[in-house]
């Protein structure tokens, strides 16, 4: 019998995100399990040279920065021959389109740092396709794997209410979640009885607050365990400016909760689940889908668990596969 | 199927859009179709182009809704892998689609190929003048101040970028949107602009003025308001989708908005309002005069001039200058 891999992932950020979910559920699915033995390693940002790893391949979900490639390349040059892959938590095409000025030197960072992997996993289809035409990644060595996270509280949570009258809004508050957009234009509802109900921490808080202003209807809840979030909601909206995957999106599917989404890379990919796009980033538009949202309430199938799930794990499976067969 | 579909919005366009068409079927870049979106036409726009004897020439027609909703609907029937715009009045010199083409084979990060310029008169004469803009290195920022594509009949796009700023206003599986159909003036630096905030394709020039664009002289100063208004109300569409973008650039480009108006203002005759439009601008931000001093001063000059001595000697000067004031650079 075949041994078992062991398939050691390095991380260079520990807070409550997507990111850190993501490994969580990677250690503990038992279909993962039956994978590859996974372990986890916290390595400092610039500083993913780790010496005396012992694994058949190695994962990177670090965030590529020109001050970490020093770092990369001695982690190749220290695991010359271990298969080394890197997924991609952070960067996606909206991201360059609004924070970065200088795309040519931003698309050479990507270049070089992914030239050091053997392969790249985008997280989403969008981000891959943007990947791949943007040349960073060379042909051949992309894979596509949507990410999960442990979704059986939500499969667990009762059906939301028809009427919806608690709309979520779930995430660090930081720009790239669009909730300064999304606050202005909830506070244009007229319905005194619909709540909007915003779940997390982050370096905008004081100004949400602000846009918030007098509004009873808003409540900042700081950060909660997800699926506590999600019970308290009877929709969910994601109007983000930038979203490499977007997790929330899977949870709030598999919760049966209806989804609005901005459309962003990889929240187009949700449409397909049953998410609602909203087709501008603007005031009026989300207002309007809002106000849709509340009087003509749909009903959503429930993304299966196991639906989401698989994806994920099939993505690993043939990933490594192809790993072994090369 | 085509691998260039070059689209034309015609509306009451009967005097100039044979010489149009001719221009685009004399192309040296032959694969291509020509898809003429008659707007709403009620002069003989749409019998000429029908009958118009190049097989590759086809007709859409629909009721008037406008530049951006006729570019749209032209868009919808294209075939073509790279797409590009000529206006009905306005003329490809023979290598411009050959020059695209390659352009966009040669860098496959750029998704809007554009080039420069030349001005005509209205009964198609050169006026010596032309629109060289920058072409490499373009950023939001250059497009929101001076949009170096400069006109509507310079761009060639591929159809994979401009599919990345598609959406269904109307709901799916409704007709796209590619141009806002909202807007009825500042419509196309609304697309480029919102392009560029939200892809990551390059806009890139070739060399050349390789259109031929035609400049209409006439116009109302009270239209420069309603243009104003326009481009205000794309300011404020756009700017949620990067707040700190406009933040730091909006002031910039307003005033280069005001310098515009106040050329046409100049050329108007209405010196009055073109020292109106010359101060909003200086009061928004003095960039285009550490930025672009020659043109500025002559603009602010021409301003004063016009309004200490009325509008007979400026006349005068324009002859001479042969139009430089009627032309839109920016």
């Amino acid at each position: 019998m075949q041994e078992l891999l062991k398939i050691v992932h390095l991380i260079d950020d520990q807070s409550p995100g997507g990111v850190t979910r993501y490994l969580e559920f990677i250690a503990r699915h038992p279909g993962m399990a039956a994978m590859a033995r996974h372990e986890i390693l916290p390595v400092g940002r610039t500083r993913a040279a780790r010496a005396g790893i012992d694994a058949d391949v190695i994962v990177s979900h670090l965030t590529l920065s020109w001050r970490g490639i020093p770092g990369l390349m001695g982690l190749r040059a220290l695991y010359a021959g271990t298969p080394l892959i890197h997924v991609e938590h952070s960067y996606c095409e909206r991201f360059a389109a609004a924070r970065v000025t200088r795309r040519r030197r931003f698309h050479a960072l990507l270049r070089c740092g992914y030239a050091l992997f053997d392969r790249v996993v985008a997280v989403s289809a969008q981000q891959g396709a943007w990947l791949a035409r943007t040349g960073c990644v060379p042909e051949g060595r992309l894979s596509v794997i949507p990410p999960c996270v442990a979704l059986d509280p939500m499969a667990s949570l009762p059906a939301p209410d028809s009427a919806i009258r608690r709309i979520g809004a779930i995430g660090r508050l930081d720009a790239q979640k669009g909730f300064d957009l999304l606050i202005p234009a909830f506070r244009a509802l007229p319905f005194p009885d619909v709540r909007l109900e915003i779940f997390g921490n982050g370096p905008q808080r004081a100004a949400l607050e602000a846009l918030a202003g007098t509004d009873q209807r808003i409540t900042f809840h700081g950060h909660v365990a997800p699926e506590t979030a999600l019970a308290r909601c009877d929709a969910v909206v994601m109007p983000s400016r930038w979203e490499p995957f977007g997790l929330v999106a899977t949870e709030a599917l598999a919760g049966g909760r209806p989804l609005l989404v901005s459309g962003a890379d990889g929240l187009a990919g949700h449409a397909a689940d049953g998410a609602l796009q909203v087709p501008e980033f603007t005031e009026p538009r989300w207002t309007r889908a809002l106000n849709d949202l509340v009087t003509r309430p749909v009903r959503i199938r429930r993304l299966a668990r196991e639906t989401a799930e698989a994806r994920t794990l099939t993505g690993w499976m043939d990933l490594l596969e192809g790993l072994r067969a090369t | 199927m085509p691998y260039a579909s070059i689209i034309v919005p015609a509306y009451n366009v009967a005097a100039t859009l044979r010489d149009t068409l001719d221009s685009l079927c004399a192309q040296t870049f032959t694969d291509l179709e020509v898809i003429v979106v008659d707007d709403g036409s009620f002069d003989d726009t749409a019998a000429l182009a029908s009958g118009y004897p190049d097989t590759r020439v086809r007709v859409v027609r629909q009721a008037n809704r406008g530049l951006a909703g006729a570019r749209n609907t032209g868009i919808a029937a294209a075939r073509g892998e790279v797409i590009g715009f000529c206006d009905a009045d306005d003329l490809w010199r023979p290598a411009k689609l050959a020059a695209h083409v390659r352009h966009l084979a040669e860098r496959p990060c750029v998704g809007i190929s554009f080039s420069g310029s030349e001005l005509i008169s209205a009964d198609g004469t050169p006026l010596g003048l032309a629109q060289s803009p920058r072409l490499t290195g373009i950023t939001a920022a250059h497009i929101f101040r001076r949009n170096p594509i400069g006109n509507g009949s310079s761009p060639v796009i591929r159809r994979a970028a401009l599919d990345s700023i598609a959406w269904q206003p109307n709901g799916p599986g409704t007709r796209s949107w590619w141009f806002d159909e909202t807007f009825r003036q500042s419509e196309d630096i609304e697309c480029w602009l919102r392009f560029a905030l939200t892809t990551d394709w390059e806009i890139e020039g070739v060399p050349g003025a390789l259109t031929r664009y035609r400049i209409v002289g006439g116009g109302l100063s009270a239209a420069t308001y309603k243009q104003l208004a326009a481009w205000e109300r794309m300011v404020d569409k756009l700017t949620p989708l990067v707040p700190g973008f406009f933040a730091r650039h909006a002031g910039g480009a307003r005033a280069y908005q005001y310098r515009y108006l106040a050329r046409r203002a100049v050329s108007s005759g209405d010196g009055a309002l073109a020292i109106r439009h010359l101060r909003a601008g200086f009061a928004a931000s003095a960039r285009p005069a550490w930025e672009e001093p020659v043109k500025t001063a002559t603009t602010c000059a021409g301003a004063a001039l016009l309004a200490l001595a009325g509008p007979d000697i400026l006349r005068r000067i324009m002859e001479l200058r042969s139009g430089r004031n009627t032309a839109r650079s920016a």
